[in-house]
């Protein structure tokens, strides 16, 4: 007899929810073809030690030792309740008012619901539509909204495989993700350093040591090293920050919130009010030049345009001095207390440390905060020992060198099957290589099996920003700046060099391309715009609009953007397909590994990869063949990426098998490369930045030449109180309305819209507030003074509110958050009652407004905007109900939230 | 001797590993003979409790986390049935879900909350220590595996003597003897801001002196002219702020039975 103590089956399974990297490894544990628990993943210390050069860290006399294991986070701990999740798709749906033969109600999506169909007719009318597209109006009249993030997954991932089939039909639109991590960064602090690929400080290598060993102080801004890693990274950074304390290094925090870092690492919080860094910055800058407390040396042999920065501060330009008394009633930090940090920035080593940015880089006019930040770090020296910007995530992605030192001796280049953001064919130059995702020359000769799987398809033939889609589709039109390129994606040089690629922003796109149709179908894997792009209530008038005539969705789980597909495809979790996987960022080792099923796929479920391949049958033999690579199994995939790897040469494949696990030793003299722009500060002649300059531009020689006029973004970066592109802040006409200032950050408790029905997680309670009539609502956060002008107590029902719509809440009244401010995080699954205008899920994305960055900067702005916050009455949801009774009785589970059933024609009608 | 577990306060980041990994193990899982399946929600064998301390900005926030103590007096077990509630020789403390049914009176005797009460299985439940996994070749329970930063430890007494000596535990005046021992729960806290608001200049230096009439304190204000009075008992304070050149400044009858944020303080030119 079987002890049913021990697993029957134990595999290994990423926990990162980043993809198209897998992220770090857990041990799964199943019994009876059911997953029973998920755990830690420990490195076989033996192995490691004798084979993998372990790292360590010296400072000040304290050493600091790697843990021996994964350190995982809740996501991958309670993803069992995610994998068998009451809100699986768990076979192919219809919605059942849209017949593509007659009428297809495009009004009703959001509202109706969905029938049960067989696979064959989901995957027939998909062909169907598909061929009709290309036939009436051309294949570009499909629109593939694919992304990056989801479920890390490389032999069938869960974004691209759309875009491989669609390539063969000839070309299609592609909704183009934009820099929505980075905006700040990518369109303004490119300007100033270079940086490439996002503007975030690059190299990176070795900055966690070096300020171990330099900095008196660390300046966490906006900075949420407890979150933002989480759902990519692990738990490395909070043990990171445990010994910068330890080493008698000051955490400074400033943010709106007492974030979840702050509330455990801070000696000294500063609350700033949201997307009012800018004036805050300006101040400092206006005191060091006053008292002549920066750094002259430095700013002499390493910028350009000083003195245009100067005279914009001292007033010179506006006849307006950037004073902290200026500042502090903009950003609502007292004037002495802004003089304290200026002094106690310009006598110490200061380095700033970032999540990615968060909500400090996403506001409305991102782009200057993120310029000051820069020229603030040039006048203390920048690349000087100690004076960095350095982030807690995503150590692993455009450095070669590692600023934790877990370098690999030697880069693994894992295969990755789809590119979800492929350039249109003509826009970039060759000398810009876009090809990340193609085998290298060696792997081709390697494995040659798998050279007809990466041959590369036709490319798409235009595309959307992702911040302007909805627009777009409503108006049939759309012009911008720019994104012809994820950035990220750009493969550098040997020497790790990529292009520049500043000159692009510049560069107007129209949509619809000349002789190319506008949009008629969508097909998406990234069914969440509605909840974490930009004003998704648009996105709701999008999806609705009758120009769109058929919406595909392909997920594992009914939510969001899901509502208002037409046809939805099951998808399964990684948790029950083969894969291989690999850890690149988590921060001890890097690593391959294999993955197993843990359980049979759910429901009627196939990999993403195998959804596709059944559409491809409809289309005929020749479109499998091509899609499939010759027809390389899930299981072929896994033994040839493998073999791609090269690790082979160390492991052999049977070894593999049964250890599952590669660990990849780290560079032993990792610590010896130079810090971050070290080089730059010794020598910036022999060592210049990629700006046109090769030096720090306090005023950009690109936007002098292209754009010297805009007001939004000028040479010089300015606070910007409003503009025809935003009218957010506290001082405009709009505030008597809405008079607080929301901000929108990453979920402690959730990866964008990932993971919002993890049931155990939805019992602490900043995730959810249990109402009084039962539903659990997403929290926001409100000052106690704020709630108290408004008669709210700590659990009430609330609304957020905007010209843009009504979001339900539960009010979570806190001294964590600044007065004239409300917090709510992004991501929370949507729960139309009327779509486009009220939701009860607390999709705060779906009110954030609908301009972008700024108006020439092609990116979002989903923190920082105007709202209020009042109770709900009894009454008016009591006429809410009366009014939407559809809405209202759509089954919610008690513990998981929305879920499948309540979108079924045929459940019963248990809404809470 | 037996089993203790460690939780060291000021290692813990809230991150909340501890009280889902229990869930993992238990909700759904069915590991009689030493416990029936936690319900999907609703019961905390091992609870996290956030700690929100002061107000805006001089804020701390704190996390406890709580498994069953373990108790080596146990009232459980006194109010327990047919030996429904037993101890191991390791020390650990079960309930048998077997003979514990209908047995709500073992819920009432903890004074610490931890057992809950099924209502399903009408029967009491909580934390096991994870024995099952113990019995069967594991180090660790899965709260204590998944902390991601140490701030949870098991073992033996023995091997974590050095840790334990000092360390209190809950409600000792109850004399129930936990085997959960604690460290670093912080005291109550006293803090403010000193400035100068003509000159709208922080005041560096200021001289903070706390007294509760039995013991004294004194601490300077820093660079951003803050002071922390930390680790404080319960009580009543009187504050009294000096610097040179300034009016003092007094603050009776602070009660630290909440954190007190004293506020930004202005001072008047003497």
């Amino acid at each position: 007899m079987s002890n049913k103590f021990k697993p029957d089956v134990q595999n290994v399974v990423s926990f990162s929810l980043m993809g198209p990297e897998s992220g770090g490894l857990m041990n799964v544990d199943s019994n009876d073809g059911k997953i029973t628990r998920i755990r830690p993943y420990f490195y076989d210390q033996e192995y490691v030690q004798k084979n993998c050069n372990p790292w360590t860290m010296e400072a000040r006399g304290s050493t600091f030792t790697p843990p021996n294991r994964v350190l995982t986070t809740h996501f991958g701990l309670g993803y069992k309740s995610r994998v068998y999740s009451k809100n699986r798709v768990r076979y192919p749906l219809k919605r059942v008012d849209w017949d593509p033969k007659g009428e297809r109600n495009p009004q009703n999506r959001g509202k109706s619901k969905y029938v049960r169909i067989s696979w064959d007719e989901a995957a027939q009318i998909c062909a169907d539509e598909l061929v009709r597209m290309k036939e009436t109006y051309g294949p570009e009249a499909v629109l593939c909204e694919s992304d990056m993030h989801g479920e890390g997954k490389n032999v069938a991932p869960s974004h691209g495989c759309p875009n491989r089939l669609l390539s063969l039909m000839g070309g299609y639109t592609l909704q183009m993700r934009n820099m929505d991590s980075w905006e700040g960064w990518y369109w303004g602090a490119k300007h100033v350093w270079g940086c490439e690929p996002v503007g975030e400080m690059a190299p990176q290598a070795n900055l966690v040591p070096d300020m171990a060993k330099h900095c008196d102080s660390l300046l966490y801004w906006g900075c949420d090293p407890e979150v933002t890693p989480l759902g990519f990274g692990m738990h490395l950074p909070s043990r990171l920050c445990f010994w910068f304390s330890e080493l008698g290094i000051k955490s400074i925090f400033i943010c709106p919130d007492l974030n979840y870092a702050a509330a455990v690492h801070a000696d000294k919080w500063i609350p700033v009010l949201p997307n009012t860094d800018a004036a805050l910055q300006l101040a400092i800058a206006y005191l060091w030049l006053k008292e002549e407390t920066y750094d002259k040396e430095y700013i002499a042999q390493h910028t350009y345009g000083f003195d245009k920065f100067v005279d914009y501060v001292m007033g010179g330009e506006d006849g307006v001095p950037k004073t902290p008394e200026w500042a502090s009633e903009k950003c609502g930090v007292p004037v002495y207390t802004i003089k304290a940090l200026a002094r106690h920035w310009a006598k110490r080593t200061v380095s700033i440390l970032h999540g990615n940015g968060g909500s400090f880089i996403r506001g409305p006019y991102s782009s200057e905060p993120a310029r000051l930040e820069i020229m603030l770090l040039g006048m203390r020296g920048l690349g000087k020992p100690g004076v960095h910007q350095t982030k807690m995530i995503e150590w692993n992605m455009w450095a070669k060198d590692f600023p934790v030192p877990f370098t690999p001796v030697k880069p693994v280049a894992m295969p990755h099957i789809c590119d979800a953001l492929r350039p249109i064919k003509g826009d970039l130059p060759d000398e810009i290589n876009m090809k990340r995702f193609v085998l290298t020359p060696e792997q081709q000769e390697k494995v040659p099996e798998l050279v007809e799987l990466f041959k590369q398809l036709p490319a798409p033939t235009q595309f959307i920003p992702r911040c302007l889609v909805h627009k777009a589709i409503v108006d049939g039109h759309a012009e911008w700046y720019g994104m012809h390129m994820f950035s990220t994606s750009q493969v550098p040089d040997k020497n790790n060099f990529r292009q520049p690629t500043n000159k692009f922003q510049f560069e107007k796109i129209v949509y619809p391309r000349p002789g190319q149709s506008r949009v008629h179908m969508i097909w998406t894997d990234a069914p969440c715009n509605v909840t974490c792009w930009n004003h998704g209530n648009l996105f709701v008038e999008a999806y609705q609009h009758p120009s769109i005539e058929t919406i595909v969705a392909q997920h594992p789980w009914m939510e969001n953007d899901c509502y208002f597909a037409d046809i939805i495809l099951p998808v399964a979790t990684k948790h029950e397909m083969n894969d291989l996987g690999n850890d690149f960022s988590s921060g001890v080792f890097q690593s391959i590994y294999l993955e197993r099923p843990c359980c049979e796929p759910i429901g009627e479920s196939l990999s993403d990869f195998d959804v596709c391949v059944k559409v491809a049958e409809k289309l005929g033999p020749e479109y499998v063949r091509a899609y499939t690579g010759g027809g390389l199994t899930e299981e072929d995939r896994v033994r040839f990426f493998y073999k791609a790897t090269g690790c082979e040469d160390t492991m052999s494949w049977e070894e593999f098998q049964k250890r599952k696990v590669f660990v990849i030793p780290c560079k032993p003299d990792a610590q010896e490369v130079p810090a971050g722009l070290y080089n730059f500060y010794k020598d910036p002649k022999g060592n210049p930045l990629t700006t046109p300059t090769g030096l720090l531009e306090y005023s950009s020689t690109d936007i002098e030449k292209y754009m010297p006029d805009d007001p939004e973004r000028p040479p010089v970066p300015h606070w910007v109180e409003k503009s025809e592109t935003h009218d957010e802040r506290l001082s405009s006409e709009r505030a008597k309305k809405y008079p607080l200032l929301c901000m929108s950050n990453h979920g402690r408790w959730r990866v964008h819209a990932q993971c919002d029905d993890i049931v155990w997680n939805r019992e602490v309670e900043t995730m959810k507030i249990r109402g009084k009539d039962g539903y659990q609502y997403e929290p926001v956060w409100l000052n106690p003074k704020e709630a108290e002008k408004r008669g709210i107590k700590h659990g009430d029902i609330v609304k957020v509110f905007n010209e843009r719509g009504i979001v339900l809440c539960g009010a979570y009244v806190t001294e964590r958050l600044n007065t004239q401010t409300c917090y709510v995080d992004h991501g929370a699954r949507l729960d139309p009652i009327i779509p486009g205008w009220l939701d009860r899920g607390g999709c705060i994305n779906s009110i954030t407004p609908t301009g972008m960055t700024s108006k020439n900067c092609t990116g979002m702005a989903t923190s920082g905007f105007l709202v209020d916050v009042q109770k709900v009455t009894d009454e008016e949801m009591e006429g809410w109900k009366r009014d939407y009774p559809e809405a209202f009785a759509r089954k919610v589970d008690y513990a998981s939230g929305v879920c499948l059933e309540g979108w079924l024609i045929d459940a019963d009608k248990e809404g809470i | 001797m037996g089993k203790v577990f460690y939780v060291d306060v000021a290692r813990c980041t809230g991150c909340y590993n501890c009280q889902l990994a229990c869930k993992d193990e238990h909700c759904g899982n069915d590991w009689t003979p030493y416990a029936k399946p936690q319900p999907e929600i609703g019961q905390f064998w091992c609870k996290l409790e956030e700690h929100v301390c002061g107000t805006m900005p001089k804020v701390k926030i704190h996390y406890i986390s709580k498994p069953c103590n373990h108790c080596r007096n146990a009232p459980c077990m006194a109010a327990a049935k047919d030996g429904a509630v037993y101890r191991r020789d390791d020390g650990l403390v079960i309930i048998d879900p077997e003979k514990a049914v209908g047995q709500k009176q073992i819920v009432d005797a903890c004074p610490y909350g931890a057992i809950y009460w099924n209502e399903e299985l009408q029967l009491p439940q909580k934390c096991t220590g994870c024995a099952h996994l113990l019995d069967n070749g594991e180090k660790l329970p899965r709260c204590v595996e998944a902390c991601p930063t140490d701030a949870l430890r098991f073992g033996e007494e023995e091997e974590l003597k050095d840790l334990i000596q000092g360390a209190t535990v809950m409600s000792p005046e109850l004399g129930l003897h936990p085997r959960v021992y604690y460290r670093n729960i912080p005291g109550k806290f006293i803090a403010g801001t000193v400035y100068d608001p003509e000159t709208q200049e922080i005041i560096e230096g200021a001289r903070c002196h706390l007294s509760n009439g039995a013991k004294n304190w004194d601490v300077y204000t820093d660079d951003f002219g803050d002071f922390w009075f930390r680790d404080l008992d319960v009580g009543t304070y009187t504050l009294r702020i000096t610097a040179p050149g300034y009016e003092q400044q007094m603050f009776e009858n602070l009660n630290t039975a909440q954190d007190i944020n004293v506020g930004d303080i202005a001072m008047k030119k003497a």
